[in-house]
């Protein structure tokens, strides 16, 4: 919760754990674009960023170390500025550079690009500020776009709901215990050279996905987190491992939808699909079932209030308050890699549709996501749909790119077209 | 409009190959701009200078509060020069490699172990140890050396598969343990008679002979990097 009238704010706990693990090799960093109707006007643009940050107290902020925790403060300094778009996306934060923003922002021809630090914000709250930059750069060239439908009013004051830690407001009584889940296949490449960040999106129609999905009895995000498992668990049997391992998925779930909340910081918790194929071979129809199944199953609110209660109450520790951070941040890091990293094959987020009023329409072709790199050498699945296409993005730092093109060729034998990039 | 004949995919019009399978794609129209931009990004070597000047002030204070506790309060033996001669030890190893970006390893190694000769050099002057410092701690280190030294330059070619980079830590060890028992026994008995080190040597031997087998034979190298999980 923002500390009223001190000028500094608490991180949530999603904050805490991603300032714990930013280092020169790894920082927690995602990234929306959205390709205009036309070229880009930078000077419009940098406009529109200047309107909009201080609308966003939440995200002009730097990142400052105190003795126990990281907290945040805002950030007085000239900036951000926008630059222009470079070929690795998503590269580490320096807290000390780049005047201590922790939001970057790009162009490239008719796109534009927003980076977020995750210690500030999940995608529905990055995606509300993008929604309302893309609305104040058409407003600087010229056209009349009214707030409201997801574009804040810069002219209105931030409210305070907007900056509340909704974990704390939501944490119960019961939380899970700490379990230590089963290592799952890592599905790691070739690390390729410091700062390199393969990228590649395929393009997709959404309706010909949905019909597939809906073949299936499934939602999207269940259909494409079965297909990824099935990818992956035919890349596990291409390696002729001694035992296979699980092939699980961590799946970002937006808790706004169980928890109302107006917050634009952090609010997500993950759920973990998985099949073992220990068990026995499963087919495609199974996947799909037992991935819908598991999320119907555990998506839910109780469950989902007790898996972050837990993650409050370990930041509410006294005894673990109490502990200087240069000492809990390596324990933290450790702790990650076994139960955030080695429990799971990949990561998954499908923020779903990119909605916007009907007068930004015309404007915004089309929109799309990547996720940072991980913190092994393997690749990050996002997807975002604008319109009547679905984007799905798979990036990483292996020289690899057997998930993506066993995912993409699963699609087209499923006969649904797909159109590639990339930046390989 | 091209499609990559192998997956089935759609490709950018420019694209000279497809970019999941790398299959040639066929008439690209190279007048079509870049999907992503082609500038790599800048990424400018962290500078390490405050943290260098945080351990040079923190190590020369340890060493001059030492040294004028030692001075107001003499004793017989000048203590604080254990603690002014540690400080200048880690000082070499810890301070020059922040500050330059790329030291030769020949240079760093030659600048830690000359650290360590001359901290033990005080170290016998103060016990009227000049006799075992030249007989015994010289010649140890300057194997110590000689074996790191070998073992970087060694280990340098990153082609080199893990398990040859094991057997070479092993080989490493086995003859550092050797030297050393060579250079005791010179300086105690003045006759080399090797009996411990052997034994160090020769279990050395016996793990590196199958872990080279492992490494030359191709089906056991699979089997033993299934196994791993490598």
């Amino acid at each position: 919760m923002a500390q009223a009238g001190k000028g500094w704010y608490k991180l949530d706990n999603a904050g805490i754990l991603y300032s714990a693990l930013q280092s020169e090799e790894y920082s927690a960093i995602y990234r929306f674009s959205a390709l205009m109707a036309q070229p880009v006007r930078p000077a419009a643009l940098q406009c529109a960023i200047e309107r909009v940050m201080p609308r966003f107290p939440g995200f002009a902020v730097r990142i400052r170390r105190g003795l126990f925790w990281y907290y945040l403060e805002p950030n007085t300094a000239p900036g951000p500025f926008l630059k222009t778009d470079v070929s690795d996306p998503c590269q580490p934060v320096r807290f000390r550079e780049d005047n201590g923003w922790l939001v970057r922002f790009y162009y490239y021809r008719s796109r534009i690009s927003i980076e977020v630090f995750h210690a500030l914000s999940d995608g529905a709250g990055a995606l509300a500020f993008f929604r309302t930059l893309l609305a104040e750069y058409l407003r600087q060239l010229g056209y009349a776009i009214p707030a409201g439908d997801g574009v804040l009013n810069l002219d209105e004051p931030p409210r305070p709901e907007e900056l509340e830690d909704a974990y704390a407001r939501y944490a119960g009584s019961h939380a899970f215990r700490l379990r230590r889940l089963p290592r799952a296949y890592p599905g790691t490449g070739t690390p390729e050279p410091f700062y390199t960040f393969h990228v590649t999106m395929g393009f997709v129609p959404l309706d010909d996905l949905k019909e597939q999905a809906r073949r299936y009895g499934a939602s999207i995000t269940e259909y494409l987190s079965a297909v990824l498992i099935q990818v992956l668990l035919e890349k596990q049997r291409r390696e002729r491992p001694y035992r296979e391992k699980q092939v699980a998925l961590a799946v970002p779930i937006n808790l706004r939808a169980y928890f109302p909340s107006g917050t634009l910081r952090n609010f997500i918790t993950t759920v973990r699909p998985y099949i073992d194929p220990a068990l026995g071979d499963y087919t495609f129809p199974e996947i799909v079932s037992q991935v819908r199944h598991f999320m119907k199953l555990h998506v839910n609110r109780q469950e989902l209030q007790a898996a972050f209660t837990r993650n409050v109450r370990f930041t509410k520790n006294p005894l673990l308050q109490a502990i200087p951070m240069v000492l809990k941040n390596p324990v933290m890091a450790l702790n990650y890699r076994l139960l955030g990293v080695r429990p799971y094959s990949c990561t998954y987020t499908n923020p779903g549709a990119f909605a916007v009023p009907e007068s930004m329409r015309p404007h915004i072709t089309g929109v799309e996501a990547i996720l940072g790199q991980a913190t092994v050498p393997r690749c990050h699945c996002a997807s975002i749909s604008y319109g009547d296409t679905m984007e799905i993005t798979f990036a990483g730092t292996q020289a690899e790119t057997d998930t993506e093109r066993e995912f993409f060729r699963f699609l087209v034998r499923q006969g649904i077209p797909v159109r590639i990039e990339s930046n390989r | 409009m091209s499609y990559c004949v192998n997956c089935g995919v759609e490709l950018h019009p420019g694209a000279k190959v497809c970019p999941l399978c790398q299959t040639p794609a066929w008439n690209p129209d190279l007048s079509d701009p870049s999907y992503f931009p082609t500038k790599p990004p800048e990424v400018l070597p962290v500078s390490k200078r405050e943290a260098a000047l945080l351990l040079t002030a923190m190590l020369a204070s340890v060493s001059l509060c030492c040294g004028l506790l030692n001075w107001i309060l003499p004793t017989e033996r000048p203590w604080s020069l254990y603690v002014i001669g540690a400080a200048v030890m880690l000082w070499i190893w810890l301070v020059p490699p922040m500050l330059a970006r790329r030291l030769p390893a020949f240079f760093k190694l030659t600048a830690d172990v000359a650290a360590v000769g001359v901290y033990i050099w005080m170290i016998s002057i103060d016990l009227n140890g000049g006799h075992w410092f030249r007989g015994l701690a010289l010649p140890i280190l300057g194997w110590i050396c000689v074996i790191v030294f070998l073992l970087s330059f060694l280990l340098r070619d990153r082609r080199r598969s893990v398990l040859s980079a094991i057997s070479l830590c092993i080989g490493a060890v086995g003859l550092l343990t050797l030297g050393i028992e060579f250079f005791i026994d010179r300086y105690l008995r003045g006759v080399w008679e090797p009996q411990w080190s052997l034994v160090v040597l020769v279990i050395c031997v016996a793990v590196i002979i199958p872990l080279r087998i492992v490494r030359h034979v191709p089906s056991l190298r699979e089997e033993a990097q299934r196994r791993l999980n490598l």
